[in-house]
């Protein structure tokens, strides 16, 4: 088996995302840094009897990138997201098309419904008269928006979905970091896509996870999550290739990390003893104390167990520091991306440490005394010395995954890349 | 560079029942092993394919305690199942290893006896009607989940869906766990329920073999008249360990994996196999050179040919690519006996590497001369030191590991 190459440092060259703030990292760092959710009613199903009427729902996408998209009709909501955030950060990174012809190309990838909404549809008259377009069931498959990456961008190299839940984001971008580091594939596309869907709006109602209103992290009277869609996608590479072909990388990734709770398919171990062990595998894969990390961009659903367990596995983590240390609550915003959310967060930090700032949220409502956090709340916060920031999944079924993002550039007080330890 | 990664236990459920020794033994002997699908709910075409590869009732008494068969899903009872027969099979405790234990596991479906339950609730009765238990049990990580709870594995959890290639994908990324050292040990492998409903979409995708003339449903890969796959269902896991930590604790390997590898085929379409065996050639050469080895150097091809009219039209142009048109290794086709999905496939390649022989492919009986492969017949032959397991998925993805002997 192929061992890691020790000292390769992976370079974040190109990113891409769809969210309720709209299509492309324009519009999300745009509506990031305005700090207001893009959380409100929604279209896509009729959701009257459902128990939360609320999501953070992708508008229509841009007439030019359907014109340029075969097959457009055919393809599910969740694949149209990855193929956009797909190509948007492949163009970011300055690379030619089709991928398979300039470099060995990998996609990882995350989603946990994949096109299950067109499934619903079909599905709605299957089970009644045991009929129904076929054709709406073919994206179906989880493992549908990663191979649709590879279909149209022509990559030619290893494809890999992951569907762990809520962490298959942030574990594709692990599992793409493995191998960019491996030598399996040169260039990586990494990232995750999920669309709205029934099942998973009514499973999370059934399990009274979602709140009534735009979600709350970290808040006093939190009470769930709110639903978001979208896509995102980092390209990966080895750092002196990229520049070695001129391009200018956003950010390195410095390190993954990965656990189980393997304690309960839906409740967080509320010692947060799992999601530590995840935030220190990525540490010491990035060769980085905690000391180093200047911000952490939280898995933050909003519900009352998990930012709890949270907030008890950044004290074992960071120790005193965990109440100073700030923190970046992206779903607040842009609502919980599921299988993608991961790949979307891991796009937030990038964002963060390339401007120099953390996203802030709406500052309403009460602190929550028992989690005494530092939340970026109301204006951008200013970070221009952060070395390192940590973004992490904490998903259903325990699994727990950890990504550490360290700066790259010469802007006046930030360390490069090549001054980490 | 490499790191040894051997595979020191086995466990494995299907049509073949429980336990590597009743698989080494339908594979020997070459006996097809599907049954009758219940048709009762109307979902199947009157024409349609009547038989899969299924788990028969009762396997699963001993495995799992009552309450963990009352709260689990179909798959992820399978996948405990395994997990645990696996770490019998290599001499360990459930709880052993705990925190540096990993699980990685593949499944192509997820739980769909769940998904399909919670729809008709969703759909029918409507969203408030939704089942929370169904609904954790219906994600697709519910199984690897469901191992990690059971066994305390504290280690990354991950669950694979690539379809027809997720098993060696798993296979392979659980060696990578423990090649970085970021996991002492792997539980690795896949799952799968073949349900009435979705044996009958998968038929009217035209994807299973339909019952012939003569009334015989087979699945006859690499055979002229294929004309589609046997569904199957079960569990597979495998225990994977480092060489330095099978030595401090003690024991044997069954097999060692030596490298694992991945290509895409962009002219595949979402449902089907496509054009470009040579991109998927490239991937495979890449991959005997990343373990130092030649096409010569390969004794067996377990092959992912399930009998898919042009799944294994592509397997074979491929294996001609890779192997320049001179003589191919033998090869053979373990999904006639155990059926597509569930991770029979994986389990043949592991007991092949361990020197289970195999015997001969039901179904098979005429080659196809467009495709020039005829898969194993019975005849005796020595075990193979390198194996090479192939995987070409539907929609484009394919996965190789090549695995040595213990």
């Amino acid at each position: 088996m192929q061992r890691i190459r020790p000292g390769w440092r992976v370079a974040v060259t190109g990113i891409g995302a769809v969210c309720g703030l709209g299509w492309g990292v324009d519009s999300l760092w745009k509506g990031l840094r305005a700090g207001r959710p893009g959380i409100s009613s929604f279209r896509r199903f009729d959701h009257s009897r459902h128990r939360t009427h609320l999501a953070a729902e992708a508008g229509d996408p841009p007439e030019s990138f359907v014109r340029s998209c075969p097959g457009w009709r055919r393809l599910s909501i969740a694949d149209r997201f990855a193929l956009f955030a797909a190509r948007e950060a492949v163009a970011r990174a300055g690379l030619a098309l089709p991928l398979g012809e300039e470099a060995e190309a990998g996609v990882y990838f995350g989603s946990s419904t994949g096109g299950m909404y067109e499934s619903e549809l079909f599905f709605e008259r299957f089970l009644r008269d045991r009929r129904g377009r076929l054709s709406s069931l073919i994206p179906q498959q989880v493992n549908a928006p990663g191979d649709a990456v590879a279909r149209h961008l022509g990559s030619t190299g290893p494809v890999v979905t992951f569907s762990s839940a809520c962490a298959s984001g942030a574990l594709a971008v692990g599992a793409a970091l493995d191998a960019v580091r491996a030598g399996e594939v040169e260039v990586a596309l990494a990232g995750g896509s999920d669309s709205l869907c029934q099942l998973t709006y009514a499973g999370f109602n059934a399990l009274r996870s979602v709140d009534e209103a735009p979600c709350r992290p970290f808040r006093a009277g939190r009470a769930g999550m709110s639903f978001g869609e979208g896509a995102a996608v980092l390209v990966l590479e080895p750092l002196e290739r990229a520049l070695a072909r001129g391009a200018e990388p956003l950010a390195v990734l410095a390190g993954a990390g990965a656990s189980c709770d393997a304690h309960h398919m839906t409740a967080p171990d509320p010692s947060g003893t799992g999601a530590a062990a995840a935030l220190d595998a990525a540490l010491a894969d990035a060769g980085l104390p905690p000391e180093a990390v200047g911000f952490v961009n939280v898995h933050g659903t909003g519900t009352p167990l998990n930012d709890a367990a949270e907030w008890q596995a950044l004290k074992k983590v960071f120790g005193d520091r965990a109440g100073e240390l700030p923190l970046v609550a992206t779903k607040a915003l842009i609502g919980h991306l599921l299988g993608s959310s991961g790949a979307i967060e891991a796009v937030a930090t990038v964002l963060c440490l390339h401007h120099g700032e953390l996203h802030p949220v709406a500052g309403e409502g009460e602190a929550d005394p028992e989690l005494p956090v530092n939340l970026v709340l109301d204006e951008p916060l200013p970070v221009p010395g952060a070395r390192a920031a940590v973004s992490t999944s904490l998903a259903f079924g325990g699994s727990n995954a950890a990504l550490v993002f360290s700066p790259w550039g010469d802007r006046p007080g930030e360390q490069t890349g090549d001054q980490l330890g | 560079m490499s790191e040894p990664v051997l595979i020191t236990g086995l466990g494995t459920l299907g049509a073949w029942g429980g336990g590597s020794d009743r698989l080494a033994a339908a594979l020997a002997e070459g006996l097809p092993l599907a049954r009758e699908v219940d048709r009762s709910a109307g979902y199947h075409l009157p024409q349609s394919a009547r038989r899969a590869c299924l788990v028969p009732p009762g396997d699963l008494a001993g495995w799992l305690s009552p309450g963990e068969a009352r709260r689990m899903s179909p798959p992820s009872k399978l996948a405990v199942t395994a997990a645990r027969m696996a770490l019998r099979c290599a001499g360990l405790c459930d709880g052993d290893g705990e925190a540096g234990t990993a699980v990685v596991i593949a499944t192509a479906f997820g739980p769909s006896t769940n998904t399909e339950a919670l729809l008709k609730q969703i759909l029918d009765e409507g969203p408030e009607a939704a089942s929370p238990s169904l609904f954790m049990e219906s994600v697709a990580n519910a199984p690897a989940a469901q191992i990690a709870i059971a066994l305390k594995a504290r280690g990354a959890s991950l669950t694979v869906c690539e379809r027809e290639a997720g098993p060696l994908i798993a296979l392979g990324t659980g060696a990578a766990e423990i090649a970085a050292g970021r996991a002492g040990r792997v539980l690795a492998g896949a799952v799968d329920e073949m349900i009435p409903l979705l044996h009958a979409l998968l038929d009217r995708f035209g994807a299973l073999a339909r019952p012939g003339e003569d009334g015989e449903e087979l699945a006859r890969p690499f055979d002229r008249r294929r004309d589609g796959f046997l569904a199957g269902e079960g569990g597979t896991v495998v225990v994977l360990e480092s060489e330095a930590g099978l030595a401090a604790r003690g024991g044997r390997a069954l097999a060692r994996v030596l490298a694992r590898g991945g290509a895409f085929d962009p002219t595949a379409p979402p449902s089907g196999w496509g054009h470009g065996h040579r991109a998927l050639a490239r991937g495979l050469r890449r991959t005997l050179e990343r373990a130092g080895l030649k096409p010569r150097d390969i004794d067996l091809v377990v092959s992912g040919a399930s009998g898919a009219r042009e799944g294994d039209r592509l397997e074979a142009e491929v294996l001609r690519a890779v192997w320049e048109g001179g003589t191919l290794p033998p090869v053979a086709a373990p999904k006639a006996v155990t059926g597509e999905y569930g991770g029979g496939h994986l389990a043949a390649a592991v007991l092949a590497a361990a020197g289970s022989p195999l015997g001969p492919t039901p179904g098979f009986a005429e080659t196809d001369p467009a495709l020039g492969i005829t898969p194993l017949d019975g005849s005796p032959r020595e075990a193979p030191a390198v194996v090479l397991a192939t995987s070409l998925a539907a929609g484009g993805a394919a996965a190789w590991v090549v695995l040595g002997r213990g």
